[in-house]
């Protein structure tokens, strides 16, 4: 699918993650976490994750997280991304 | 919940929490939101473009997530506007407070801090990274409100003295002439010279966000900060991300700001590894050359007067057209 609009889910609440999504030609994904250190790597895995599954090979993907767990991550995820390829 | 504050009493509410917090209560803004409980507010902020400001929680409602959603909805309310990235003045103690929300601390000067969501200034570095010079360079910050022989001097002097040029064009639309419009005669009248390099400021140096008062020109005192914070912003991470030695600077004898701006250069940039280097501006007709006096002669519409204070590039772009679509709207407002 693709990204055609600028979104933004989430809120920036203790345990949970704010997601940006923008159209771009290339995809480029930034994670800012307040738990990098420890789960950068675990957060990064299940950004990829979802975006494949929606096939998004194209964008800007920014989140900022909090030490949101990874079914809050998904969730996010997938909300910003029906709303950023929804016509 | 968060809501929009604008009733009347609303806003009083907003000021007293404010006011109670330390702050003050500075309209204009964009946005103005806060959350009510048992209809007493007890947390409030606002939203002026990329700036977020009083923002303050009630003493007996501190600790919990109240800060957190003010500033979630506006962010959210600024994104929806096209802003991706947003700035927080605030006392330095309280900067963790906002890293906690994943904010970065841009520049700190003992008073105050600057801090940034989003992380806009790496990005604005990176997608310059192709144009990074070995150095040593040096930097010249300049509006070119128009593009005048000043400018052309400057540059030009600038220029024979180091190995590369980065000419730092302000990109804020708070100027007689656009952003696109001044970057074009800049580019167009400093062609010639092979070791310039031409970029915009974006946020990150002389804009409202860095120096707020640079657009007022009334030499305001709570400038004085704010004109530091950018400096610092430019010695610690704009000027080694391009290898800038040297700052340059005309001299200037005009404006009570600028010279303020330029006072403060030479106190706070060369500590940090950046020299200033002043130099005396050039003359033409009795007095220096300046944007401002460009500008008068414009309004007056003494346009023959122009080719001794413009280059031949400038003039042309003035008397076009487009030029004179500008000018000629700003003279009647």
């Amino acid at each position: 699918m693709k990204i055609i609009k600028k979104v933004q889910a989430g809120t920036m609440q203790s345990s949970d993650l704010m997601v940006f999504l923008e159209p771009a030609d290339t995809l480029t994904v930034t994670i800012e976490s307040t738990v990098l250190k420890q789960f950068g790597a675990l957060i990064r895995a299940k950004v990829d994750e979802v975006l494949a599954r929606h096939a998004i090979e194209a964008g800007v993907v920014r989140i900022t997280d909090r030490g949101a767990l990874d079914y809050a991550i998904e969730a996010r995820l997938e909300t910003a991304i029906s709303r950023a390829t929804e016509a | 919940m968060v809501t929009s504050l604008l009733s009347s009493d609303d806003l009083r509410q907003a000021r007293t929490l404010v006011e109670e917090s330390g702050l003050s209560f500075e309209p204009p803004y964009d946005d103005l939101v806060g959350i009510f409980q048992s209809r007493q507010l007890v947390a409030v902020g606002a939203r002026q473009g990329r700036v977020l400001k009083m923002l303050a929680v009630a003493r007996s409602h501190q600790g919990g997530s109240l800060l957190d959603e003010v500033v979630t909805e506006l962010i959210g309310r600024g994104f929806q506007q096209g802003a991706d990235s947003f700035f927080i003045f605030t006392n330095p103690s309280h900067a963790t407070n906002f890293e906690r929300l994943n904010f970065n601390l841009l520049v700190s000067s003992g008073k105050s801090a600057l801090l940034e969501y989003g992380d806009g200034l790496r990005r604005y570095l990176a997608r310059q990274q192709p144009l990074v010079q070995p150095g040593p360079n040096g930097a010249v910050v300049a509006n070119c409100n128009p593009f005048t022989l000043g400018h052309r001097y400057l540059i030009e002097q600038a220029a024979a003295r180091v190995e590369h040029l980065y000419l730092f064009v302000v990109r804020e639309e708070k100027s007689l002439f656009p952003f696109d419009c001044r970057y074009r005669m800049v580019r167009e009248g400093t062609g010639d010279l092979k070791n310039v390099t031409i970029l915009d400021t974006s946020s990150y140096a002389v804009s409202s966000v860095t120096f707020p008062t640079y657009f007022l020109k009334d030499g305001d005192p709570g400038g004085e900060v704010q004109m530091e914070l950018d400096l610092l912003l430019f010695a610690n991470r704009i000027a080694p991300h391009f290898n800038i030695i040297t700052r340059f600077v005309g001299s200037e004898p005009l404006s009570k700001t600028t010279a303020a701006y330029n006072c403060a250069m030479h106190r706070l940039l060369p500590p940090l590894g950046v020299e200033v280097c002043e130099l005396e501006r050039k003359d033409a007709i009795g007095s220096v050359i300046s944007a401002s006096r460009v500008r008068n002669l414009l309004c007056r519409k003494e346009v023959e007067k122009l080719a001794e204070l413009v280059p031949q590039t400038t003039l042309e772009f003035l008397l076009s057209g487009e030029g004179r679509k500008i000018w000629e709207k700003g003279v009647r407002t």
